[in-house]
């Protein structure tokens, strides 16, 4: 019988698969640790990033085109709907500017600087997209010179899309919260329920379902479906009342000791052309 | 071959390549509502086709070409993911694969689509593989193969038969 490898290939085989998947492993856990990634490799991504903004052109611009024409079959009927609404939005824009302006001198005459809901958002355009299995990550045009810093909130449209994952000098990753890394997705939230609120983290992101997951609730508060979620402010890197999504459907976990609640994610990850990155106050002077 | 003529194809092969990788990255951004539209998730692989072009053509001869491929394997993890080995393993084990098929199957366009075929469910399931060391795999292996692999089969299965003669007459011209 013919031999297909040698012992010779075998061995080689197999010490590259060992040193690769230590390589991943130990890649993963370096960026994990660091802020910033080492000169080299942001160097590097820098360099690409600049050949990415000038391709990223006209694909953007097609892409742009492509969804405007699927946009414009439903158009209609969104416009009649939308109608409805904007009177309504209207009042509440002069709710709203009122209690802000209530808010503001009830902090100076607390003397408070800033609180969980103070943040200042800087904008930056997507220039790329990682096209890969897993991490599918955005890669945006502002970095370290902008003052972004990893672990800071990003959004886009109707809410939170994810964190800023890797800082570089004129660019940054953001890890998208369909990405089920540790640290892509575990930030604070709160639920406005009923009666009262439920605090808890994010703990997964179901991809088959586009669901966010919030396990281990214990809390006895009634939540249902169509409940507004927004992020707490706990652990002070994301400001508060950051619009998540709504809750979906609430189940039991498989246990039957707490509740698993399902959030339908208020932004659409498939399309983000321009994002805003929501920078906390608390600590800035 | 005079020299010049070498070197046109060590030129233009790995700088078209190095364009590609931004390409893939900029048609997912610019056209990820379509791409990605749930419960679908598809992958723009151009720079695996150019690479299948090259073992295809038989042009790898004539250049460095697993220098080309660990490079770009490199600087595709390090632009898009930050975690290094996951996609320069993929990318030698699809060219490697790629390769020893090309041995037994022929230069027609059929067999040039089974060859990139097997090339790309060998990338996209060392990626599935790779989640799963660094446990962010959370997708079952039927949705996997289902939802993503199927269509970014078909996807970039139309490219390859669409640029396959121009990238040929390309080829024959540079060679």
């Amino acid at each position: 019988m013919r031999k297909i490898f040698s012992s010779r290939a075998v061995v080689t085989i197999i010490i590259s698969l060992i040193v690769i998947v230590g390589l991943i492993a130990g890649s993963n856990w370096w960026a994990k640790r660091t802020n910033t990634p080492p000169f080299f490799q942001r160097f590097g991504n820098d360099l690409a990033g600049g050949v990415s903004r000038i391709i990223s052109v006209p694909t953007t611009a097609i892409g742009r085109s492509a969804n405007s024409i699927g946009n414009l079959l439903d158009t209609f009927e969104e416009n009649r709907e939308l109608k409805s609404k904007i009177d309504e939005f209207a009042q509440d824009k002069v709710r709203l500017q009122t209690v802000e302006e209530e808010n503001k001198t009830l902090k100076n005459q607390l003397k408070l600087k800033a609180t969980l809901t103070d943040y200042k958002t800087v904008s930056a355009v997507t220039i790329s997209r990682s096209p890969t299995t897993w991490q599918s990550q955005l890669v945006i045009n502002k970095g370290l010179k902008s003052g972004l810093k990893k672990g800071m909130p990003v959004l886009s449209g109707a809410g939170i899309i994810g964190r800023i994952s890797e800082v570089n000098t004129t660019n940054s990753k953001v890890a998208l919260i369909s990405d089920t890394s540790e640290d892509a997705n575990r930030f604070a939230i709160t639920i406005k329920g009923g009666n009262g609120d439920v605090n808890g983290i994010v703990t997964n992101f179901n991809r088959e379902k586009n669901q966010l997951i919030m396990s281990q609730v214990t809390s006895e508060n009634q939540i249902k479906a169509g409940d507004l979620v927004e992020t707490s402010g706990l652990g002070g890197v994301i400001p508060a009342g950051l619009y998540v999504g709504k809750v979906s459907s609430v189940t039991r976990d498989d246990y039957g000791l707490s509740k698993r609640i399902n959030i339908e994610p208020a932004a659409d990850l498939g399309n983000v052309t321009t994002v805003v990155v929501a920078v906390s106050q608390i600590g800035a002077q | 071959m005079a020299f010049w003529q070498l070197t046109r194809l060590r030129v233009v092969y790995p700088a078209l390549l190095f364009f590609l990788l931004f390409v893939d990255g900029s048609l997912m951004a610019g056209m990820g509502g379509i791409l990605t539209a749930f419960p679908w998730y598809i992958l723009p692989t151009l720079t695996l086709v150019w690479l299948f072009y090259a073992v295809q053509f038989e042009v790898d001869k004539d250049m460095p070409f697993w220098l080309y491929v660990i490079l770009i394997g490199i600087l595709f993890d390090m632009y898009y993911t930050g975690i290094f080995g996951t996609y320069t393993l993929a990318f030698i084990a699809a060219v490697a694969v790629m390769k020893q098929l090309h041995k037994i199957l022929d230069e027609r366009l059929l067999s040039g689509i089974s060859i990139f075929l097997i090339g790309l469910i060998v990338y996209l399931v060392v990626t599935y593989g790779a989640g799963f060391i660094i446990g962010i795999a959370n997708v079952s292996l039927v949705t996997f193969f289902a939802f993503e692999v199927l269509p970014t089969a078909v996807l970039n299965i139309i490219v390859v038969t669409i640029c396959y003669y121009p990238t040929w007459s390309l080829f024959q011209f540079l060679k």
